[in-house]
């Protein structure tokens, strides 16, 4: 029932907390799991969902059903707020100082972590993602999970920025032509 | 302006992914009424949020719908007020975008940043926290490396590597150490020490353990700790773990000890 989430935010807009119930238990599922992939810790996760749905309930009124589905409503909201808080734990992580221990003591060599932690995100996010070329798939990711902008992007992978936004686009078409035809 | 640049502008700008100047200029553009651009944006908007529903399923910790729903709780009343005045602006909104598509964009646009803007604020309080916080460790670390450089410039200073017999083998530390003033131990790879655990640093003359201070290590299993000047010569080290407050005499396992 398509109209039912659509219903269910116009309910939350006239203040009715039921509907808000309602609505929660239903996109929470959706939510969260897009949230904890982008923030990673969990008490951060925690926190950015409560802002989300909190900020449903309060801007409820702004929801346009001509302007898209309800479920991308509240992702947009998700991972806007999720790569919000991704970038204010990056700016602290840039703005600390690499201890003074450091340079007395030998530090642990990081690599290996480093490496199991990318296999384990790989096997995360298998689903549609993985049908797509690789090099498409990381520049998507890179920016809907990583929150890098395209300049960043290509930075990081030290590829020409054309390249980075060609791989894009073609990727995220690719990925609507995919979700076009899925069961 | 042709529409050409745009239309690969889209999926970026669904991905929250153009630069500054570019996310502008694409924003001006699908304010002038771009009907291809707020079509394709649209469908990118529900492909994402189809990407979204396929990741793997996180069930959301039960404690934030409790909070939600205080809070929806705590403000009611305010909306029911004003209903007959939302449908009216419903109708209008509708009826307005059936006539252009310009509150179309300017919603779409709102979206992504009414949230946005709530969240700076916030986040500006919490980086003015932070910068405090960071400004007293930061001093911290000056006092320390002041404290290691004039020992490290003092002859008589030492360095005394320790290392873990058992259950540590890649732990690293080492002591900085003067006979008359003291020193400094810093510690990288320790384990970080149970609930109501602490470690305790001990010196050993003639065979004689003596408490020279309790510590824990951080997170990242770093430790960074002065050492007060022992009353004689110390013979050997020791890092042992103890209840949290210390104990004068060592009953926890050795974690750490001298090595000659």
């Amino acid at each position: 029932m398509a109209w039912a989430g659509a219903e269910l935010i116009r309910r939350m807009a006239d203040g009715d907390a039921d509907a808000c119930g309602v609505f929660y238990d239903r996109y929470a599922r959706l939510a969260y799991p897009l949230i904890a992939r982008i923030v990673r810790n969990p008490a951060d996760a925690a926190d950015v969902l409560q802002e989300v749905f909190w900020e449903a309930w309060q801007t409820a009124a702004t929801y346009d059903p001509a302007r898209g589905s309800p479920e991308a409503w509240i992702v947009m909201r998700a991972r806007t707020r999720a790569i919000d808080r991704l970038r204010a734990i990056r700016r602290r992580g840039e703005l600390f100082v690499a201890p003074v221990d450091e340079a007395v003591v030998v530090a642990p060599a990081d690599g290996g972590r480093d490496a199991s932690e990318r296999a384990a995100d790989r096997t995360a996010v298998a689903g549609v993602l993985d049908r797509l070329p690789d090099a498409q798939r990381e520049v998507i990711e890179l920016a809907y999970f990583g929150g890098l902008t395209q300049t960043e992007i290509a930075e990081r992978l030290e590829q020409p920025l054309g390249t980075v936004k060609t791989r894009m686009r073609l990727g995220l078409e690719r990925l609507r032509e995919l979700m076009k035809t899925a069961p | 302006m042709s529409h050409e640049p745009f239309e690969s502008q889209a999926a970026a700008y669904a991905l929250g992914a153009l630069d500054g100047d570019e996310r502008a200029q694409f924003e001006e553009h699908l304010a002038r009424g771009c009907d291809a651009c707020v079509a394709a944006l649209r469908a990118f908007d529900e492909t994402l949020a189809d990407v979204a529903r396929e990741l793997p399923p996180t069930i959301p910790p039960a404690h934030v719908k409790a909070t939600v729903m205080r809070r929806v709780a705590a403000t009611p009343g305010r909306r029911l007020s004003s209903r007959r005045w939302r449908s009216l602006r419903w109708a209008i909104g509708t009826a307005a975008a059936v006539v252009g598509v310009s509150i179309f964009v300017a919603g779409f646009v709102a979206s992504r940043y009414e949230a946005r803007i709530g969240a700076m604020a916030r986040e500006t309080t919490a980086i003015r926290a932070d910068l405090r916080a960071q400004e007293a460790a930061l001093r911290d670390r000056l006092g320390v490396s002041r404290t290691v450089i004039a020992l490290l410039r003092d002859p008589a200073t030492r360095v005394i590597t320790l290392r873990g017999p058992g259950p540590s083998p890649t732990t690293t530390a080492r002591l900085l150490w003067h006979e008359r003033e003291g020193g400094h131990l810093f510690i990288a790879n320790l384990q970080p020490t149970p609930p109501g655990k602490a470690y305790e640093l001990w010196t050993i003359s003639a065979g004689q353990p003596r408490p020279a201070g309790v510590f824990t290590v951080d997170a990242s299993g770093q430790a960074s700790q002065p050492v007060a000047a022992n009353p004689g010569p110390v013979d050997a080290w020791a890092v042992t773990l103890e209840p949290e407050g210390g104990v004068p005499a060592p009953t926890g396992p050795v974690v750490l000890a001298s090595t000659k």
